[in-house]
């Protein structure tokens, strides 16, 4: 191959420089180089040829003088920073930072030319022997005998912290310069920024916040101090994102969250007049948005707003379910409870950023409050029959589901939810048998609610009552058909056949029914026992209701709607024109508590006395003789006489629903003591009452003495025994 | 390629003229020239160096042969991927680049060059 014979021909000096012999060349390319230094320095390159330049390096480092070439640079340039500082230095007030600026410009300038002709070395002589390269070094020795010159150093950052205490009191920098300046300690390192800026600023900050912050609490509400708070706040971070370094955000907010915020929080939580819980009281949402935004950024921050909250709504609630005047009407007991629940609702929402937490502070506390009135569960049972009753009319369905999902949320809440369901049972009975429910879809739509919330035993026998009234239907129809033909113009009768154990029916006297309509309950008994074999028919005179046509003296005639005791009672003035209480209650047999109410019902109430009594006076007496009303009046043709009720539970019947459920209760106990030791086969007393306790909760909070009592009454009946080491340990007997 | 130049009328500021050691000038585009790292600084440089002021640049260093050669990478390089450089640098070493001359995209060197262009590309940092 050719190329290896010529390859001999080649010389090594191809690359025409000079062989250096001249022992001044180092000092001679030196001085050239020293020169255009000056000169970049002194604005006038513009004479220099940078190949010149750039050649003049490149044979310095290739002949070994890369070393002179350096310390050179390092001396010169660090000469020419000295004679910069001395300017700085002698600038005076406000043309400090623009002359510092300036020549920082200038020098940065420079200090790209020099490494642009001094590139060569960069590449090749500072690598492999670990000095500073070229641009770093400008800036190292910028920094050694600029920023930190004895007399520079302090008078920067005074000037700087100055500045910015000007800017935060209000006043318009020249925030360009700042940037700059900011820029200029930035590109130095992190540690200059930091350690000749960043520190004392965010000290100085510090104290000025700690100073402002005791001043605004001593004079400001809660609300003018959080706003007051909030603006500072988005000033600091405006201000880093216009001329500071932008890690600094989160170190100088975290300055004003702990003087502002963290350092007042209890304080300004509690003001007076101002504070979280007059917000609250006042739907603040602005305030406690602001509020919410701001202590989240501190420790303990949402804690303590959520504690506050807290413990104000277990006061009012506490307040809430135990203000007598509220007892007196359950409705306006369970509203009271619902607006509440929707005032919060609505703050949590507004303000607190529906925050988990939070709603689950106001659900605890709700669950608190409503539990310390054990009456809950009845008023809600009532406000849900008032709404069926009549509420819901003309409301449409959307509202209706509302309304029934707010009352299944106040549900949610209560311990005892069998004693709602007692009650529950209760007025839906009462519903169904006076025919006075608004809406059947309501109805099964709470059924399947409560379903879905505890399952389908809780509401099996509520089922079972809607079946039975649909049978009962389909009863009388079958009865009618077979007997309506002889059954003529005589009164029509309508049963119901109720389930015993669905129904909450209490055992009661059947009292004489009038002679045409006993004839008429006869015939329905055969014709059901004829039908279905085995089964037995009591009559529950007490739940009935009947509409009478009745002529008055005068000739005025209306229709009654009374209840079949008052029915039994007016019946008897067919054939009598007065009688006493006593011939009364002999004809009906209506327990005595009954038959006064029924008869109060009948004559003192104001517009349907249909029967006056004598003597007058508030009270049913034994001696009382009653006679028809002849005056009695009224515009309505059809008049509905309501038995004197209590809406809400008296004392007495209070207790025995109570002891109702209580009883109720134990079984439900013993069989949850059952099925866990079943399982476990031994296990001790604590375990035991956590367990039940456990399985039990969905439907009401079991008490550990009753528990106590279960295990013990178990222990005698052997399904259990005591371990005979261990006393507190028990065993399941199989 | 000094004669391109008056045919091209390129707009003068994106040329850019190279002056060999024996004053033979070569006019290329700019573009082309920034290849080299060092001619890159020269006319990028903050201050205004002679260099950037006339668009011209001296090298009293190198001969016509070498500068010429050089001109011609520069544009070769501009095409092709920076993947050839590599290639070509293997090719100098071994001595025998023209072995695959059938490739269109191979850069020819002639050997007796080399050690000279060599020298001239650490210069210019190419």
């Amino acid at each position: 191959m050719n190329s290896n014979q010529k390859k001999r021909n080649f010389q090594i000096e191809a690359f025409k420089h000079k062989v250096v012999v001249d022992p001044k060349y180092a000092e001679k390319t030196w001085k050239i180089l020293e020169h255009a230094i000056h000169e970049i320095y002194n604005h006038n390159a513009s004479g220099l040829s940078f190949e010149e330049l750039y050649r003049n390096a490149y044979n310095m480092v290739l002949h070994k003088f890369g070393e002179k070439l350096y310390s050179g640079l390092v001396s010169t340039m660090t000469f020419h920073l000295q004679e910069m500082a001395k300017t700085i230095e002698a600038a005076q007030g406000g043309s400090f930072l623009e002359e510092l600026n300036r020549k920082w410009t200038d020098h940065n300038k420079a200090l790209q030319m020099i490494r642009d002709i001094l590139m060569y070395m960069d590449r090749t002589f500072i690598p492999s022997t670990h000095k500073t390269p070229v641009h770093e070094l400008g800036l190292n020795l910028w920094r050694d005998n600029v920023i930190h010159s004895s007399k520079i150093q302090m008078r920067l950052l005074n000037t700087l912290l100055e500045l910015i205490l000007r800017e935060r009191t209000g006043e318009v920098i020249n925030r360009g310069l700042m940037r700059n300046i900011i820029k200029m300690l930035m590109d130095l390192g992190p540690s200059v920024y930091q350690e000749d800026f960043e520190k004392p600023f965010l000290e100085v900050s510090a104290d000025f916040y700690r100073a402002e912050s005791q001043e605004f609490i001593e004079c400001c509400d809660c609300g003018d101090y959080l706003k007051k708070a909030e603006r500072r706040l988005n000033e600091e971070i405006e201000r880093v994102s216009q001329y500071l370094d932008t890690k600094s955000e989160s170190k100088i907010t975290n300055v004003v969250e702990k003087e502002m915020i963290a350092s007042h929080m209890l304080r300004l939580v509690h003001m007076e007049n101002s504070g979280l819980v007059n917000m609250l009281i006042d739907d603040k949402y602005d305030d406690l948005g602001r509020m919410y935004s701001l202590f989240r950024r501190v420790p303990e921050g949402l804690p303590t707003i959520r504690d506050v909250m807290t413990t104000h709504l277990r006061e009012t609630g506490k307040q809430l379910v135990t203000d007598p005047e509220k007892l007196k009407d359950p409705v306006e007991f369970v509203q009271s409870l619902l607006n509440e629940k929707d005032k919060y609702d609505k703050v949590i929402n507004k303000a607190f950023s529906n925050d988990k937490t939070f709603q689950n502070a106001l659900n605890s506390s709700f669950e608190y409050f409503i539990n310390l009135n054990p009456r809950s569960p009845e008023f809600i049972s009532l406000f849900v029959d008032e709404k069926l009753r009549k509420g819901l009319k003309g409301v449409s369905e959307e509202d209706v589901e509302t309304i029934l999902d707010k009352v299944m949320m106040l549900f949610r809440y209560l311990q005892e939810k069998d004693v709602f369901e007692k009650y529950y049972k209760q007025h839906l009975a009462k519903r169904l048998l006076s025919g006075k429910t608004v809406s059947d879809d309501a109805e099964r739509s709470l059924i399947v609610k409560l379903k879905t919330e505890c399952g389908y035993q809780f509401t099996s026998k509520l089922e079972g009552m809607f079946t039975d009234m649909k049978t009962s239907q389909d009863t009388m129809q079958g009865f009618y058909s077979n007997y309506g033909p002889e059954l003529g113009d005589g009164p029509t009768l309508v049963v119901q056949v109720l389930t015993t154990g669905s129904w909450p029916t209490q055992p009661s006297v059947t009292c004489n029914l009038p002679a045409e309509m006993s004839a008429l309950c006869e015939k329905f008994r055969s014709y059901y026992l004829g039908t279905h074999t085995g089964r037995r028919l009591s009559w529950q005179t007490n739940m009935g209701t009947a509409d009478l046509k009745a002529t008055f003296g005068k000739g005025q005639k209306h229709e009654l709607n009374v209840s079949t005791y008052q029915m039994c009672v007016l019946m008897l003035f067919n054939n009598a024109d007065r009688l006493r209480y006593k011939e009364i209650e002999q004809a009906t047999e209506i327990p005595s508590s009954d038959l006064r109410r029924c008869l109060q019902s009948l004559a003192l109430v104001k517009g349907k006395n249909v029967l006056r009594k004598e003597p007058m006076s508030k009270d049913i007496a034994e001696d009382d003789t009653f006679v028809v009303n002849d005056k009695f009046s009224s515009k309505f043709y059809k008049v509905k006489i309501g038995t004197v009720v209590a809406q809400k539970e008296s004392e007495p019947e209070k207790q025995e629903t109570r002891q109702r459920v209580e009883e109720d209760r134990k079984p439900q106990i013993e069989a949850a003591i059952v099925r866990i030791m079943k399982s476990r086969r031994v296990l001790d007393h604590n375990n035991i009452i956590a367990e039940v306790t456990k399985q039990l909760q969905s439907r009401f909070l079991a008490n550990p003495g009753e528990i106590k009592k279960r295990i013990e009454s178990l222990i005698e009946r052997e399904f259990l025994e005591r371990d005979s080491a261990d006393r507190k340990m028990y065993r399941y007997l199989a | 390629m000094e004669s391109d130049s008056g045919k091209l009328k390129m707009k003068k500021e994106d040329m850019v003229k190279l002056i060999s050691a024996e004053g033979f000038e070569f006019v290329i585009d700019k573009k082309a020239a920034m290849v080299s790292q060092t001619i890159r600084n020269m006319l990028t440089s903050p201050g205004s160096f002679a260099e950037t002021e006339h668009g011209e640049v001296t090298f009293p260093e190198i001969s016509t042969t070498i500068l010429e050669k050089i001109c011609q990478y520069f544009y070769w390089s501009l095409q092709y991927a920076s993947f050839y450089i590599e290639v070509i640098l293997v090719h100098i070493y071994i001595g025998h680049c023209s072995a695959h001359s059938g490739k269109e995209t191979e850069f020819h060197i002639e050997p007796e060059l080399t050690l000279e262009l060599m020298m001239a590309a650490n210069y210019l940092h190419t």
